[in-house]
């Protein structure tokens, strides 16, 4: 239920970071094969969308074949605006959800003439909270929503990139890697990765 | 998992990716602490193992379980989508499964990225029951349920997962009471957990949760999902 909802970060950072995700839904657009079929077509043709705005990362190809849903990450709030706008233009009668500062969205959101249904809000982070790996790396793993990039790598590549076994560029590609569903942004990685290696 | 003992060369990829640090190199191999494994499949996956060691082990019940909450490519068999959470509030605009009288709540138990045992859950929905809040019929947690309390299956409590995510609704005037849950479970579990509240926005584009929240001492991040309203049936 929460996906790219609890990521890390300070206001500044998250303007340039967004997440889209178009999801059929389950009973509604499945009832049929013919149906079904039909949603496909449609997610795909998100997917293209997505494609023609300089994603930062897009749902692995193998994960798409069968995901009932579509994601990817940007790095401006002017792509998700234009995605927007073609969706609308385009009235597909997909589930639209996008994630990111609020206020950015609410902007967005009026300019291109829709208006937010259902807002998913995050209250943070409770408990042991002593458990858990600094606030900067967190600002790295909590990008991938289902917790497939871990703390130690992000060390690990710090430590190689200061060893110059490895380009800044290559490690962020690298750590958004196990996020199969695409939605770890390489830009915002190589910018936090930046500031922990000074 | 399991790591082939004859075929690992200890280079340590696997030891670098696990999510919950269940790998560590002993006498040059790749050795797996099974306790804290919670089968996510990450090392499979991820750590370009060169010779190929790494290997999805058969699961039995009750371990069985630790995979659809830590795997993100498993599809559970209630929800028919992978990963551990339900659709929600993402085809809200299709389903209005969350009306404008209604909050919808979310509690990952072990997000970010420390784990849980089942058992915590439990703190959670014994509490939870007694409020009398309406559970997710389709979250995987719902089907751990075994009775109408929030009990759960006494063979899987043990049992370690990357996350597990309650999810459920209740009318707007009975939230402060689930903030009060959340309050007091916070100071006795063993882990950590993420807390999302679900809000109908209004056609003037306020957000009903929001005072509610501020006004029970809780501050809302900068970041969320929204839904745009573009679904239809």
């Amino acid at each position: 239920m929460t996906h790219s909802l609890h990521r890390k970060g300070k206001e500044d950072d998250l303007k340039s970071d967004y997440v889209i995700l178009a999801m059929r839904a389950a009973g509604i657009h499945d009832k049929t094969p013919e149906v079904k079929q039909i949603a496909r077509q449609k997610l795909l043709r998100i997917g293209e969308i997505m494609d023609q705005h300089e994603p930062t990362n897009i749902m692995m190809d193998r994960l798409r074949r069968f995901s009932p849903a579509i994601t990817a990450s940007f790095d401006n709030i002017k792509s998700v605006k234009q995605i927007l706008q073609v969706l609308k233009q385009e009235d597909l009668g997909i589930s639209i959800v996008v994630s990111g500062l609020i206020s950015e969205i609410q902007k967005v959101v009026k300019d291109v003439g829709l208006q937010m249904h259902t807002v998913h809000l995050s209250l943070g982070v409770f408990g042991k909270k002593e458990l858990l790996p600094s606030e900067e790396i967190l600002e790295l793993t909590t990008m991938c929503g289902h917790h497939c990039v871990s703390s130690q790598s992000v060390t690990h590549y710090v430590e190689q990139i200061k060893k110059n076994k490895i380009s800044l560029d290559a490690a962020a590609q690298e750590l958004a890697k196990p996020c199969v569903c695409g939605i770890v942004n390489p830009t915002r990685v190589h910018r936090i990765l930046n500031e922990l290696l000074t | 998992m399991k790591i082939r003992e004859d075929r690992c060369v200890g280079c340590g990829q696997c030891v670098t990716v696990c999510p919950v640090q269940a790998i560590s190199i002993v006498d040059e191999k790749a050795v797996i602490n099974i306790d804290l494994c919670v089968e996510c499949s990450t090392c499979q996956r991820s750590a370009d193992c060169p010779v190929n060691a790494i290997k999805f082990k058969r699961l039995k019940w009750p371990r069985l379980v630790r995979n659809p909450f830590s795997d993100v490519i498993a599809t559970h068999k209630l929800t028919g989508i992978p990963g551990r959470g339900t659709e929600e509030m993402k085809i809200n605009d299709i389903t209005n499964r969350f009306g404008s009288n209604e909050i919808g709540i979310s509690i990952e138990v072990g997000r970010p990225g420390v784990g849980t045992r089942l058992e915590n859950v439990e703190l959670f929905t014994i509490k939870l029951s007694k409020i009398g809040v309406d559970y997710e019929p389709n979250s995987p947690v719902s089907a751990l349920f075994v009775d109408n309390q929030g009990h759960i299956k006494e063979e899987i409590k043990d049992e370690r997962v990357l996350s597990a995510i309650i999810e459920f609704k209740v009318p707007t005037e009975k939230a402060p009471f689930v903030l009060q849950v959340i309050k007091e479970v916070e100071k006795k579990i063993d882990t950590v957990f993420s807390v999302g509240i679900v809000s109908r926005v209004m056609e003037d584009g306020t957000i009903p949760a929001m005072d509610l929240l501020t006004q029970n001492g809780f501050s809302v991040r900068p970041n969320a999902k929204v839904n745009l309203g573009l679904g239809r049936r």
